[in-house]
């Protein structure tokens, strides 16, 4: 055989391996993905948004508690997470530019954080806000998820803006504008797409974390909604029950893992559409 | 259509009433080009932006096939065989019809592995022969003095005219019968591009060369034979002294006197 | 006036951005001091030490920390492999149909929350590794191809998009010497996106070491070293989450502390790394 026949020969075989890489990745996760989908159609029905948690056996159960929950610590931790980011990620790329060795440690450090696993953080927030206040509570949930989110905000943030051209920058200063102002009518604007879709992936992001809020906003079988007590989630309820051995709280757990499933799915696709047009100009 | 000069030395390359579509496009792109490549000899091609001429250059070494969907119709001759068919094996094809891009291109590794990559891929490994057939192409390229010292160095930290050159020996270490140069100059500074353009004069004993340039100057300096191209036709192929003093066609003559670019 | 708005206004930033640096200063601060009182009871030797009893006060964290290191590299075995081939399917192999809907795929399942990777892992995998290979299918074999397949899609996608920064010309050129596609990725995309590559890999390693929810359900949260693939053992973050509610004890509960300090500085050597030595953000001339 001929070396370039050899190398020929070669090539279809890694070709047939890439082919068969992908069709055992594909493959898992489209297991994955249809049994969660049967499983979660399986056990969806109205029940499920009707009736709070209750002991296994009882007709009347359902994720109506742990839905309002995850909303509440969702939105809490949006509201405060989204605006420190996009504030920090302004500094970032508006005042210390690309050079600045301190807007580069802190986007080092954002990054690591973006990365630490988040038991960590949940441990950090036990020790920082639920030991003083004496039990667990909404709020330190919402503390542990925003820890999350702003690293991941703060980089997005960053980024878009630094996309702006600087000629637009030059043209508001041009006209006489002072610096914020620039920032906060033109610069922020014109990153406006790019942040939202930063948002809605940080979003998206932490609605799927479970293990900062295992030992923060602990968990409720019943419905709650005062933040200084312990609260329910989507998340650590599904961990509760799919693992309980009550197959009536197992289906409810693979009901809450397809709606969180559906929900994260539709704010990624949501940030692709919203961000499409503008990569096709 | 076109007025052809009859090329009297013999053909390195000639198509044949070919035609060419891109993927999904309504309308071929080229349409009926019949276009004879003298042997050792510098042939350019000419035209507006948009009128085929690198299009045309690619089909020669089968680059579209990289890209599903391209169509070629009718037939390019080489040594007695269309090159279009099926059956042609497109490996060996562009050992022997290489290709220099618009932008240097050296790949990511030392100056010596650059040059005695196509080698290797032929499969010669004896470390002498290599040697020999770098040094050998390196001066035929005109830059064996500059890099006779560094042959390990990166071949990124050269400067742009030197990594075209880089590029050019590259080519032509593995000793091909034809080379095709796609605006080779365009991202080159003026006095590298005086020195390309003088090693490509240079390089016709070897090979035979079709060169395309925005640069009706360049074509005026360096080629033997010029083709002018608009909208997918060969309109007119010449003698280059001929074509741009006395063009046969109106059309090449606006183009000339930059009635239109 | 605007003066002071300007001032007011950089000031709020530079303050809301500094004050991420002191809350990353104060997860670090925090973690050391609720984990002092084991650090003073068994200072370094609390890493090497096998012995993990809560009854007798003894703790131990090597059976952890190599729990981790173990599961962590069978994923990274067999998902970089797999990674790259479905990258390079996406980026040089695959028909322009094919590559957005593949493509976009993946990035959607790097999406779903990791706890549901574990129950998926527990439901329906480790039936599998119970009947294969005896036991209760609970263990560290079953730990690591549950992370792999978690990890895989993020990878993936990430090692596709570091190849296709390679530019289209460096390719022709060697597609123009007679390269075959093999040659051309081997040789000219993949030592060009040599450094993306190699920092995705590490990135998922980052994330695969503090990974919680998709291992808890399948690794067992036993302290010992495992002796078989098959066996049950335990990580950092298993070992955490099984633990943290039931400590009652204050030595049982830093030491637990003292388990995440460990974590948190292996996982932040471990993106300090990739950071600097393979993906230099802005400094590279693009």
């Amino acid at each position: 055989m001929t070396h370039t026949q050899k190398r020929v020969l070669i090539n279809k075989i890694v070709m047939a391996l890439s082919v068969l890489s992908t069709l055992i990745g594909m493959g898992f996760l489209l297991w994955i993905l249809s049994i969660l989908v049967i499983n979660g159609i399986d056990a969806i029905n109205w029940n499920i948004f009707i009736y709070e948690g209750a002991p296994p056996g009882y007709e009347e159960s359902g994720l109506k508690h742990a839905l309002i929950g995850q909303l509440l610590l969702i939105s809490v931790s949006t509201i405060i997470g989204v605006p420190l980011g996009i504030l920090a990620g302004t500094y970032l790329s508006e005042y210390g530019g690309v050079k600045s060795k301190l807007a580069n440690i802190i986007r080092d450090i954002s990054d690591i954080m973006m990365s630490a696993p988040s038991i960590v953080i949940g441990s950090f927030v036990y020790a920082v806000i639920v030991a003083p206040m004496g039990n667990f509570s909404g709020w330190a949930g919402i503390a542990a998820l925003s820890i999350i989110m702003v690293p991941i905000i703060l980089r997005t943030t960053d980024d878009m803006l630094q996309l702006v051209p600087s000629t637009l920058r030059e043209a508001a200063f041009a006209l006489g504008a002072p610096k914020y102002k620039v920032i906060l009518q033109v610069v922020l604007r014109g990153a406006k797409t790019g942040i939202l879709t930063g948002v809605l992936l940080g979003v998206a992001r932490v609605s799927g974390e479970t293990a900062p809020l295992l030992f923060t906003s602990f968990n409720d079988n019943f419905l709650n909604t005062d933040l200084s007590e312990p609260i329910a989630s989507l998340t650590v309820t599904m961990f509760n029950y799919a693992t309980s051995p009550y197959e009536d709280w197992q289906k409810l757990g693979w009901a809450a893992a397809f709606i969180l499933s559906m929900f994260i799915l539709t704010l990624n696709i949501l940030g692709r559409v919203i961000l499409a047009p503008k990569k096709k100009k | 259509m076109a007025t052809i000069i009859n090329v009297k030395e013999e053909k390195a390359l000639e198509t044949k009433n070919f035609e060419f579509t891109y993927a999904g496009a309504p309308e071929p792109s080229l349409k009926n080009i019949s276009m004879p490549i003298a042997k050792n000899k510098v042939t350019a091609l000419i035209g507006p932006s948009g009128c085929g001429k690198t299009t045309l250059l690619r089909s020669f070494n089968r680059m579209h096939d990289l890209y599903p969907g391209n169509n070629y119709g009718g037939e390019i001759l080489f040594e007695g065989r269309n090159i279009l068919t099926e059956k042609e094996d497109m490996i060996k094809l562009r050992t022997q019809i290489g290709m220099i891009f618009q932008k240097p291109t050296a790949f990511p590794m030392s100056i010596f592995n650059n040059v005695a990559y196509g080698l290797r891929l032929k499969g010669i490994k004896n470390k002498t022969e290599l040697a020999d057939r770098v040094e050998k192409a390196l001066q035929d390229a005109a830059i064996w003095k500059e890099t006779k010292d560094r042959l390990k160095d990166d071949a990124n930290g050269m400067s742009g005219g030197q990594q075209q050159r880089l590029c050019i020996a590259r080519a032509i270490a593995v000793e091909p019968e034809v080379l095709l140069f796609d605006e080779p100059t365009s991202a080159l500074d003026p006095i590298s591009t005086q020195g390309i353009e003088r090693l490509i004069i240079e390089l016709k004993e070897k090979v035979s060369i079709l060169i395309v340039t925005h640069n009706m100057q360049q074509a005026a300096r360096v080629s033997d034979y010029t083709g002018f191209m608009y909208l997918g036709d060969l309109i007119e192929l010449g003698k280059t002294e001929e074509l741009f003093v006395t063009p046969a066609e109106k059309l090449t003559e606006e183009y000339i006197t930059g009635k239109f670019g | 006036m605007n003066k002071i708005l300007d001032r007011f206004f950089q000031l709020s930033t530079l303050s809301i951005a500094l004050f991420t640096l002191l809350i990353a200063g104060a997860i670090f601060g925090v973690l050391f001091q609720e984990a002092k009182p084991a650090i003073d009871a068994f200072g370094f030797e609390f890493i090497t030490n096998s012995k993990w009893a809560p009854n007798l006060e003894k703790f131990g964290a090597w059976p952890a920390i190599i729990g981790s290191i173990l599961s962590t590299s069978l994923a990274m075995f067999l998902a970089v492999p797999v990674a790259i081939g479905v990258a390079i399917f996406l980026s040089e192999i695959a028909p322009e149909k094919l590559k957005n809907p593949v493509g976009v795929s993946i990035e959607l399942l790097a999406a779903i929350p990791s706890v549901i990777y574990g129950m998926w892992g527990l439901f329906y995998f480790v039936p599998i590794i119970r009947d294969t290979f005896g036991g209760l299918g609970i263990g560290l074999l079953t730990a690591g191809i549950v992370l792999a397949v978690m990890i895989l899609p993020f990878m993936a996608a990430v090692t596709r998009d570091a190849m296709n920064t390679t530019p289209d010309i460096l390719k022709e050129s060697a597609y123009a010497l007679g390269g075959t596609k093999w040659d051309v990725i081997k040789d000219i995309v993949i030592p060009y996106a040599k450094a993306g590559i190699i920092g995705a890999a590490i990135l998922a390693l980052g994330r695969a070491i503090g990974e919680t929810m998709a291992v808890t359900f399948v690794m067992g949260n036993v302290h010992k070293i495992p002796s078989l693939i098959t066996d049950p053992t335990t990580s950092i973050p298993v070992a955490l989450a099984n633990e943290f509610a039931e400590a009652d004890e204050d030595l049982y509960f830093s030491s637990l502390f003292y388990l995440a300090l460990i974590l948190f500085l292996m996982s932040s050597a471990i993106i300090a790394f990739a950071k600097f030595a393979f993906l230099k953000r802005g400094r590279k001339a693009k």
